[in-house]
């Protein structure tokens, strides 16, 4: 095994967007949680393009202690690049992301290091008291979390919160990007992961505003739907778009099979003859149209296949 | 890329390379198409402009596959100066391959580029360059007063103001053909095919400080269209902004909303119809009706379709695109 002079045992990642208040207390907790477990660490703060004085504190942190690094970014890019921003610096062989916002206790840290060394691959926080406003926040969040578990095949009680610990590996192979932050277990899952959580403290909201919103139903339903589809399909695509062309296409037999019937006995009017016709005619221009378009898909994934296949643990 | 169909032609390189590498460097890259003797003078005014400015320069011009003397002009030019050059393309390729080939030959920190088309005063390239030391990293030149053709104008100023309005920029003369930014700007942003039109846009969307600057437009003949259907493409370039500036990273975001809409009608129509001939109310073969919910049926599944193949491609190279901009990393 390579030996680096400074090899770092933990990444904290933290992406912040407009949080002047809680940088320093967030600061001094994970100071004084992270020191306290003799181990290599980093805190990994990004700067989401915020407009007030989140980055100029952030400097000064840095300045006074190496662990902490900084990535500012020139404008609101979300939190998806701005996480994904904080994986590709990290360098731990344990990364941990959680919100800016103090409502993630750093003290849970230990606990998901030690659910991990049990040989997961991430362990997931879960906000069993949770401190937000039931039907604004908890209510809609909990429906969410089912239909999200139940799509991506993810089995957890909170998907949405925050707080997770990762593994180097899992995390460097990620596509993490548009607002697919959401769904991070899954992302993960199609990586391969082994995942589990662990109940995690929650606190209320001290400052700042939130800046999350259940307006977003429809992008969630459709990032759902694409994950399904990474899932399952990812490496046979023409699959998924076969089933629906043969959907398409058994359409377009049975009119076809009442054409002929109607050719050959007389049953149907010149009226339902038209409709049929119709109907087999739409329906095998769009079965077939949906053949090619598996075949695209196919030709994508086997130009894009740069990365190796599967997720290992190989020991050295 | 681009650079393996051109022709650089370039004196003591190596010599200009070494000298300049302490202060910092104005690159202008000039785009240069069929101008003859024009050459000269914009050359001329160019070196004028930039010598007033005091610091240190160099000149890319790109000659886009002229079929006249252009290049014969610009090599007499440049046996006069030694930190000008001249990139000839085999043939015409357009404007955003033209300011690729430039930028790969060019190395300095700011960076002008003119077309010769707009026509405009290269003397005033400094008032960009000064707007650029006040902290902007992108200044595009506004040409005004403007002496184009009255068509020219209006097309310009729709244009101008729909992509204001798509993007949030606060722009007069989006597309004019002059700007001056930072190296960096045009390193962050990808430039081919027509997405030269949009650096202000794209720039913006990563977060640049953008702002204009006045720029006369000289008197003189006007060339319509450079590059055939210039009109209709500029139209069809609205579609570009709002898929740039938008949902570069989700198409399905787009695709699928539309799609959605269709399906629900295409749906909405058939169940109609449906219920509509059970009935028995009336025969619906020879209603156009028909035809049209099933084509929207068929017609929406596809585009979210479509919107899943774009989400597949991004998906596989997400790791190779990057949709943020760091400014500054601090670690020690």
């Amino acid at each position: 095994m390579k030996v680096r002079e400074s090899h770092i045992d933990i990444s904290v990642v933290i992406p912040l967007y407009n949080e002047e208040e809680n940088v320093q207390p967030l600061y001094d907790i994970l100071d004084e949680v992270l020191s306290g477990l003799g181990k290599e660490y980093e805190i990994i703060f990004i700067d989401d393009g915020s407009s007030d004085e989140t980055y100029p504190r952030l400097k000064a942190i840095a300045q006074r202690d190496a662990h902490v690094k900084v990535i500012k970014f020139r404008n609101n890019c979300g939190q998806s690049a701005a996480t994904d921003a904080g994986f590709e610096l990290a360098a731990g062989d344990v990364i941990i992301v959680m919100d800016g916002d103090l409502q993630n206790d750093p003290r849970d840290i230990p606990k998901l290091l030690e659910k991990l060394e049990e040989g997961y691959d991430l362990v997931s926080g879960w906000r069993k008291n949770r401190k937000d406003k039931l039907l604004l926040r908890k209510v809609p969040s909990r429906i969410a979390n089912r239909i999200i578990c139940s799509v991506t095949k993810v089995n957890l009680h909170d998907t949405g919160c925050a707080l997770k610990a990762y593994r180097k590996d899992v995390v460097k192979r990620i596509n993490l990007y548009g607002e697919l932050h959401r769904f991070l277990p899954a992302l993960a899952r199609i990586e391969g992961a082994r995942i589990t959580e662990i109940p995690v403290n929650h606190h209320p909201r001290k400052y700042g505003r939130s800046k999350y919103g259940i307006t977003r139903t429809f992008k969630v339903i459709m990032d759902l739907l694409s994950l399904n589809l990474f899932i399952k399909y990812l490496k046979k695509p023409l699959h998924f778009f076969g089933k629906i062309a043969l959907a398409f296409l058994f359409m377009a037999f049975l009119a076809i099979v009442g054409v002929f019937q109607g050719m050959l006995r007389g049953v149907y009017g010149p009226e339902e003859m038209n409709v049929l016709i119709s109907i087999a005619l739409v329906f095998t221009a769009g079965g077939l149209q949906f053949i090619f378009l598996g075949l695209i898909a196919n030709l994508i994934f086997i130009t894009g296949r740069k990365r190796k296949l599967y997720l290992a643990n190989i020991k050295e | 890329m681009t650079s393996n169909h051109a022709s650089v032609v370039n004196r003591e390189r190596v010599e200009e390379r070494s000298s300049q590498s302490a202060t910092t460097l104005i690159s202008a890259i000039l785009l240069l198409y069929n101008d003859g003797d024009r050459a000269r003078t914009i050359l001329e005014a160019l070196v004028r402009g930039l010598e007033r400015y005091g610091e240190e320069w160099e000149i890319i011009c790109v000659d886009d596959g002229s079929q006249d003397h252009t290049s014969r002009v610009v090599e007499e030019f440049l046996s006069r100066h030694r930190n000008v050059r001249l990139i000839r393309m085999r043939t015409t390729f357009g404007e955003a391959a033209g300011l690729d080939a430039g930028l790969r030959h060019s190395s300095g920190e700011k960076v002008i580029y003119m077309t010769s088309r707009v026509n405009v005063n290269p003397e005033q390239v400094v008032g960009l360059l000064k707007k650029l030391d006040e902290g902007f990293d992108l200044v595009v030149g506004w040409r005004n007063p403007r002496r184009d053709s009255r068509l020219n104008r209006i097309v310009s100023w729709v244009f101008n103001r729909m992509i204001n309005r798509l993007s949030g920029l606060k722009l007069n003369d989006i597309n004019s053909g002059v700007f001056a930014a930072r190296k960096e700007v045009l390193t962050a942003i990808p430039i081919y095919g027509d997405l030269n039109n949009f650096i202000p846009v794209m720039a913006k969307k990563q977060g640049f400080r953008i702002t204009e600057e006045k720029i006369e437009q000289l008197p003189g003949k006007f060339r319509t269209s450079r590059y055939p259907n210039e009109y209709i493409q500029r139209f069809l370039d609205i579609i570009t902004v709002l898929f740039l500036t938008r949902y570069s990273k989700k198409p399905i975001h787009f695709l699928g909303f539309l799609g959605a809409i269709l399906t629900i009608i295409g749906a909405a129509i058939n169940i109609y119809l449906f219920f509509y001939r059970i009935l028995l109310i009336g025969p619906i073969a020879g209603r156009p009706l028909l035809l049209l919910g099933a084509l929207l049926l068929v017609i929406g599944i596809q585009m979210v379709s479509i919107g899943l193949i774009g989400e597949m491609i991004i998906f596989t190279h997400a790791k190779e695109i990057k949709e943020y901009n760091i400014e500054e990393i601090i670690a020690r």
